[in-house]
Parts: C-alpha cells; sequence; structure tokens
C-alpha cells in the first residue's frame, strides 16, 4: 500500500525560497506602500502559548509572514546534563506540557534501549495506556482553544470538563494532575493502583458519546466549514520536505504512523486504524484529531483488559542496578541495601552509548537523542521536537490566506511553545 | 549491512550499535552524500540536527554496569568499571544528522559530522529546506557555522545574546538559593 | 502562638483590617475591586494549562467574577504570571505590565514564576519578582487548579483588608 496518497493538493511546491521560513512579500502581487507589518506578538489572545508571528499584511491578507520563537527557551538540555538520570525523568515532562507522557516516554525509551533493560509486560501496557490517555488529552486541549479561537468558544468548556475526566485518571494513577513522572527507567515507578482499570473503562464508555457530540457541533456547521475547508493547503511532497509528522502529515494523505511502521511498546498487538486524509486543509487536520481521539479509545481499552490480566506481575524491571529494591528487603539483605545507597546517592549509570529513539507523539514525531559517557549523568540529551518542525510550515501554509485564516492555520499546527522552545 | 550504504561519498566510517546505523561522513562532502542518500536510498524525511559537544569527554572513567562492553568483567577480579576511559573522539564537536526513510520500507540512519572549534559544515538546507530551524538552533546553541545557510541567525536566544550555551565551557547558571532564615 | 497553620492567615488579615483602619468609603471600594478583578491572559507554559482549567465548570472561576480573561493588558487587574519566563520573554512580560492601569495586582503562579522553579538554568528568570512586585506567591509544579483558587481567595482577602498593591508597598527584587 503506497504510503502517500495520489490526491494533489496543489501542484509544485508553496516552500518559499530562499529561506523556507520566511515568506517575502512579492512586489509583483502587493504594491509595498500597502503593506503594514504587524506583530502577533508573544503575549496574545491565541492559546498556543509565546509564539510570536511578524506578519506583513496588504488589507487583510497576508503577504508575508515569518514565525520568532525562543520566548520559552527553558535549557532543559542544559540542565538535564547536570542531573542524574533518573532525576531527568521530572524534566522531560515539562517539555511538551500537553502531552507529558509522551515525553516521559521517549527519554525513558532512550534510557532503557541504552541500558537493555527489559521492561516488564505490565509496565508496558500500562505505559501504553496513559500514553494513549495523554494523546486523548492533548487533542481535547487543541480541539477546545482551536475551537476558542475560531469562536465556538463553548467547545473550551466541554472539552476542559472531558479533559478533567482524564487528568482524574492521572491523578489515581500517579497522585498529580499534570506532569505525574510516573514512567522510569525499567518501568513504571509504582504498581497501578486497583480501581484504575475500573474507572478508565467508565471514562472509555463515556468519551465516545462526548467525541460525537464535538463533530455534531462542528463537522457540519457553516461557519466551521467556511472557516477551515480550504484553508492552510500543504501537500504532502511539501509536508516530508518540511519535516512535518503526525496528524499535519496524514491529512495531507501520508499514511505515517509511527505506531504502526515502526511499532514501539505493543503497539504491534492492538487493533486500531490510523486515519488518514487527503485534502491537506484544517478541516481535515481536525478530522485527523477526532479521529484519532477514537482510535485512543480503542488502544486504551486493549490495553486495560491486559492490565487485569496481568495482575499480580511485577511492574517494574527485576535489575537493581538500575531500580530501587523494594523497602522490606532493606531490612534483611546487605546487597539491597548497598543497591539502594548507590542508586540514591550516585545514580545508576548508563554505559556508554549513543542512542536515538523516537515515537509518535500526539504531535507528531516525537525523538530523544541521548549520548552517554558511561557515567552517572547524561553527557547530552536533545529532543526532537515536533512543535519546533511543524512551525517551520507557517510561512507555507499562511501564504495567500486572510488575517482569520491565519488563526485557523497556526492552531491547526497545534504549535506547543514548552515544545518548540524547549 | 553497512555495504548497504557503499555508494555514499565522503563516507569516513560506518558504526552499528544499539540496531543504529551511523555513518560517519567528510564534512566536505556532506552535500554530496545527502542528495545520494535522498535521491537513491529514498530519505526523503530530516528528522533531527542534532550537535553535540565532546570537550572533556573521557575525563572521568567509565562506570561499571554489570553485563555490558563497558563494565565488569566477572573473569578479571577488580575490573570494577572505571579501569578504561570512554571511546576517544576524532574531534570536538559533532553534527548528527538523523534521516529516516518515509516509505513502505521505513529505514532510519544516522549521518554524523566531525567538527573542530569554529569549523563550518555544508548547509543541507537545499536537501531538505526542514533543516532551516534545526541548523539555526545548531548554531545558536553550539556555534557551529553552517556555510550556505541564508539566514544563519540567532533563533532560541535573544539576538544580543554572547556565547552559546549547550557548549560544555558555557556555564549553566541560575543563581544561588537564598535561604529566609540564614539572613 | 504558631505562625502558621489554618487559621492563621485570617488573624493576619483582621490584624492588617484593624491596623489599617478604612474608612466605609474605602472598604467599599475594595469590596467592589475584589470581587470582579479580571485576570489578564498571560499563559505561559504547563501552569497556562491548570489556569485555563480553573475557568472551566468544575474549578469554576466566574464565581468570582474573574472569568473574563482580558487579552488587552489596558483592561486587565490582574496579571497571573503563569510558566516560566524566559530572558527573552522578560521584556514583553514588564511590558505587559506597565500597560495596566493602576490598581494591578500580579499573582506568581507556579514553582517557576515564584522562583525559576526547577530550572536554575542561563536562561529562565529566577523569579518573576525580579521584574514585576508580586501580590502572592502560589506553590506548586503546576499548581492545582484548587491551589490557584485559594491564591485568588488569598488575593481578595488582602484587597478587601486594604493592603495596598505590591507595586505601592515594595519594588523588584534584586
Amino acid at each position: 500500500m503506497a504510503v502517500v496518497s495520489r490526491k494533489r493538493i496543489y501542484e509544485g511546491t508553496r516552500i518559499p525560497s530562499p529561506i523556507p521560513t520566511i515568506l517575502e512579500v512579492d512586489p509583483d502581487k502587493h504594491d509595498l506602500n500597502d503593506i503594514l507589518q504587524i506583530n502577533f506578538g508573544p503575549n496574545h489572545p491565541s492559546t498556543h502559548g509565546v509564539l510570536r508571528l511578524v506578519v506583513d499584511l496588504d488589507g487583510e491578507t497576508v503577504a508575508g509572514i515569518y514565525a520568532v520563537i525562543g520566548y520559552l527557551h527553558t535549557g532543559f538540555e542544559k540542565n538535564m546534563e547536570a542531573k542524574t538520570w533518573w532525576k531527568n525523568v521530572t524534566y522531560a515532562p515539562r517539555v511538551d506540557y500537553l502531552s507529558f507522557q509522551a515525553n516521559e516516554l521517549v527519554y525513558v525509551l532512550a534510557v532503557e534501549k541504552l541500558l537493555d533493560l527489559e521492561v516488564p509486560r505490565r509496565a508496558t501496557w500500562t505505559r501504553m495506556a496513559l500514553t494513549e490517555l495523554n494523546r486523548i488529552h492533548s487533542h481535547l486541549i487543541w480541539l477546545g482553544t482551536s475551537a476558542l479561537e475560531l469562536g465556538a468558544i463553548s467547545l473550551l468548556w466541554y472539552t476542559f470538563d472531558d479533559r478533567d475526566l482524564v487528568l482524574d485518571l492521572f491523578e489515581l494513577v500517579g497522585g498529580t494532575r499534570m506532569h505525574t513522572r510516573y514512567f522510569q527507567a525499567g518501568g513504571l515507578a509504582e504498581d497501578v493502583p486497583p480501581g484504575f482499570t475500573s474507572e478508565a473503562r467508565k471514562f472509555c464508555d463515556f468519551f465516545p458519546g462526548s467525541i460525537d457530540e464535538y463533530e455534531a457541533i462542528l463537522d457540519r456547521n457553516a461557519i466551521w466549514l467556511e472557516r477551515t475547508k480550504g484553508i492552510g493547503l500543504l501537500s504532502a511532497e511539501d509536508a516530508l520536505a518540511l519535516g512535518q509528522s503526525g496528524p499535519i502529515l496524514r491529512a495531507s494523505g501520508v499514511d505515517w504512523d509511527l505506531r504502526k511502521r515502526a511499532p514501539y511498546l505493543a503497539y504491534d498487538e492492538v487493533d486500531f486504524n490510523v486515519p488518514v486524509y487527503e485534502n491537506g486543509d484544517v478541516y481535515d487536520r481536525y478530522k485527523v484529531h477526532m479521529d484519532e481521539m477514537r482510535e485512543s479509545v480503542r488502544i486504551v481499552r486493549q490495553c486495560l483488559d491486559k492490565i487485569d490480566e496481568t495482575d499480580g506481575e511485577p511492574w517494574v524491571a527485576d535489575d537493581r542496578k538500575v531500580v530501587l529494591p523494594p523497602r522490606h528487603e532493606l531490612h534483611t539483605s546487605m546487597e539491597s541495601l548497598i543497591h539502594h545507597f548507590k542508586i540514591v546517592t550516585e545514580g545508576y549509570v548508563v554505559p556508554e552509548g549513543e542512542v536515538y529513539v523516537v515515537i509518535e507523539s500526539p504531535r507528531g514525531e516525537n525523538g530523544c537523542y541521548v549520548v552517554s559517557d558511561g557515567g552517572a549523568r547524561p553527557w547530552r540529551v536533545k529532543f526532537r521536537a515536533p512543535s519546533f518542525a511543524s512551525l517551520q510550515a507557517t510561512a507555507t501554509v499562511a501564504q495567500g490566506g486572510l488575517v482569520a485564516d491565519l488563526i485557523a492555520v497556526a492552531a491547526s499546527l497545534d504549535p506547543v511553545m514548552g515544545d518548540a522552545d524547549r | 549491512m553497512s555495504t548497504a550504504y557503499a555508494d555514499v561519498p565522503g563516507i569516513v566510517e560506518t558504526h552499528e550499535s544499539y540496531g543504529e546505523t551511523t555513518l560517519d561522513v567528510d564534512p566536505a562532502r556532506l552535500v554530496e552524500a545527502c542528495t545520494v542518500l535522498r535521491d537513491e536510498h529514498g530519505f526523503n524525511f530530516l528528522s533531527d540536527v542534532s550537535p553535540v559537544d565532546y570537550l572533556g569527554w573521557g575525563g572521568v572513567g567509565v562506570a561499571g554496569y554489570i553485563g555490558t562492553a563497558g563494565g565488569r568483567d566477572l573473569n578479571e577480579p577488580g575490573s570494577q568499571g572505571l579501569a578504561r576511559r570512554p571511546e576517544p573522539k576524532p574531534k570536538r564537536f559533532a553534527v548528527s544528522y538523523h534521516l529516516l526513510r518515509v516509505s513502505d520500507e521505513p529505514a532510519r540512519l544516522r549521518l554524523r559530522a566531525w567538527l573542530d572549534d569554529g569549523e563550518p559544515v555544508p548547509s543541507v538546507l537545499s536537501i531538505w529546506p526542514a533543516a532551516d530551524w534545526f541548523e539555526r538552533e545548531a548554531y545558536d546553541m553550539m556555534g557551529i557555522v553552517f556555510e550556505g545557510h541564508p539566514n544563519l541567525v540567532r533563533i532560541l536566544m535573544p539576538d544580543d545574546w554572547d556565547g552559546h550555551p549547550l557548549r560544555k565551557d558555557y556555564p549553566l547558571g541560575g543563581e544561588p538559593v537564598r535561604f529566609s532564615d540564614a539572613e | 502562638m504558631p505562625d502558621q497553620g489554618p487559621g492563621v492567615f485570617e488573624a493576619e488579615v483582621k490584624a492588617m483590617e484593624d491596623a489599617l483602619l478604612l474608612t466605609t468609603v474605602e472598604k467599599a471600594v475594595a469590596w467592589a475591586r475584589s470581587n470582579s478583578v479580571w485576570p489578564d491572559t498571560f499563559g505561559l507554559a504547563c501552569c497556562a494549562m491548570e489556569m485555563i482549567a480553573v475557568v472551566s465548570s468544575r474549578y469554576d472561576i466566574s464565581r468570582f467574577g474573574m472569568e473574563r480573561f482580558s487579552s488587552s493588558p489596558r483592561q486587565a487587574d490582574l496579571l497571573i504570571v503563569s510558566g516560566r519566563v524566559a530572558h527573552k520573554m522578560a521584556p514583553p512580560l514588564r511590558q505587559v505590565y506597565d500597560q495596566m492601569l493602576e490598581p494591578k495586582w500580579v499573582i506568581a503562579m507556579g514553582a517557576c514564576a515564584s522562583s525559576g522553579g526547577m530550572f536554575a538554568n542561563y536562561t529562565i528568570l529566577q523569579g518573576v519578582d525580579k521584574i514585576v512586585p508580586v501580590d502572592v506567591h502560589i506553590p506548586g509544579c503546576p499548581p492545582r487548579p484548587e491551589a490557584l483558587l485559594e491564591g485568588v481567595v488569598r488575593l481578595h482577602e488582602k484587597i478587601r483588608a486594604g493592603v495596598p498593591p505590591a507595586y505601592e508597598i515594595r519594588g523588584v527584587a534584586e
């Protein structure tokens, strides 16, 4: 089956040149005296965070645009070089703060790959369930805030109510709503508490009805269609050339989802579909998000069954050089005491080497490149941020639209500035 | 397995580890190599450009991790790790290009160019436009100059910032914590 | 007499009220001001998600009359700095604060806004009180929506007690 669909969204390429991320005003199409350069400054009503767009407007038409980022640069990578491997799991979720489990997962998978650790099945299934719930969480926030920006304000309240249900599940399992830091190298930080699977099943039974409601509000709404259909076109070739991934790529007709093409965790053992749409506009990206939420519910149900099946099994690898021994052993076993001491004071050590692990986060290709020098601290951690790449497409997709379309397009690119700036 | 990329020009060395293939390329022939990889081998997606600074690499011994190449050898008593240093690196900076083949036969590849401080590397923006901001970030954070990049300015730090933060000789920063009852 | 714990805040507020000796008109003005403090949309990072959550129906900030988040700082009374402030973002933050009209209050929401949080590095402002005077600091990473509401309630108590906004009683930190 071909990866790229045959439908041509537009001929040729629309990537600006010489600089792909800066759209310059074309003097043939616009009178340069009419151009007004406005700053959609870092603080603006859109809830995508501190993104700055410098826009050249000819009336209401976008004649030139480029994006300025860096207003949330946090220096994650430098901080992570100074802390031990375990403490860095606290830094990871704050990179892309909407899909926090995905960031934790990619970092922890990279560390486990270097350590060559075998993660028990129970932990794998729980990780999958939580990552898919996180996908639902991220898409809900995307939907709520994008609809808010386009004027469908009531969706904000509906989606945030459902988001609270997902966060209740995270709180049940990890103790806190966001940034649960529940994954560790080797498995999970603690066993899944009893009652989680039944509560999660209640959510899975309830949630598809919510998605139906959202689709009923938006799918055939004349205003929504007018504002999203045919807006922000991006062809498959341009998307691949610009490094786009995730829903943006799938809405442009490219059947590419790492969960199917390069399965990690246990994605090859669950049954789900990958939504692919062909028109490459904002409406198709919206449809991809909605369909992905439904598929995530399917995956979560299957994972919950497996979690129930593996009840009583270990939730973390047995490798005492990496994982803390259970506390009751510290009273009786000298080796456990030494292991505990070494792991808590120095931290576990990871063999020398480098890996690049990539997962399919809600935004697309989220990678973690880890270099270890054989010590207790990483030498280099680099996150490949999907939002960083998707913002590069701003100049291409915003071409020729109006200011109102710019809002829709920026929303459909789903940028999270923590991810883009790291 | 390493003969699959034998026709890529400029390859100095090939490594395989953890299921990943790394090709060390001569920086002067980087654009040629990338063109061949994109056109003949189908790597149409540039996933990431990661600079790494190896200043101070090998200063501390490799701590032992049982069962792996860097750790204890049970037949050699006393080899508790720390007896060997990590593999030395050819030069100070390495720029790794992580490539992906989006097709029915997915494949990943890492292309790596080794650079000294101040040595420029050609930009691959003409091959993959996605390299634009990644190279700007590598310049901003590590000071690696990409020749031929049309817009090599700072991207994450303020425009008038001094220094390249992710270099190993740049301090972490922050300030000491003042405790209120210490006054 | 303990100096922390439940009941102590209320006792402090009462003590301040008695000390400041507000007139009836001032008390009325303070009551009115506290009942419709309009926040400015200054969401930066993860804390912004919990700030938006506080608008939702479960936590309901509109019972305080505060659901009208104003994007224009000219119409806002309260600046909730929610998230980590990079050095690049500090001038826009100060500019937004300067554009607000008196009386104005600032809540530093979360660990990063209060003190730099876990990011003690070259790029994050170690506490937003280095550039704007802060009235209420809210700990947490991120603070739960209930914690943000607690901070908001304490701000209301301060306003009603007659405590001047932070720019009148202290400047910015060193």
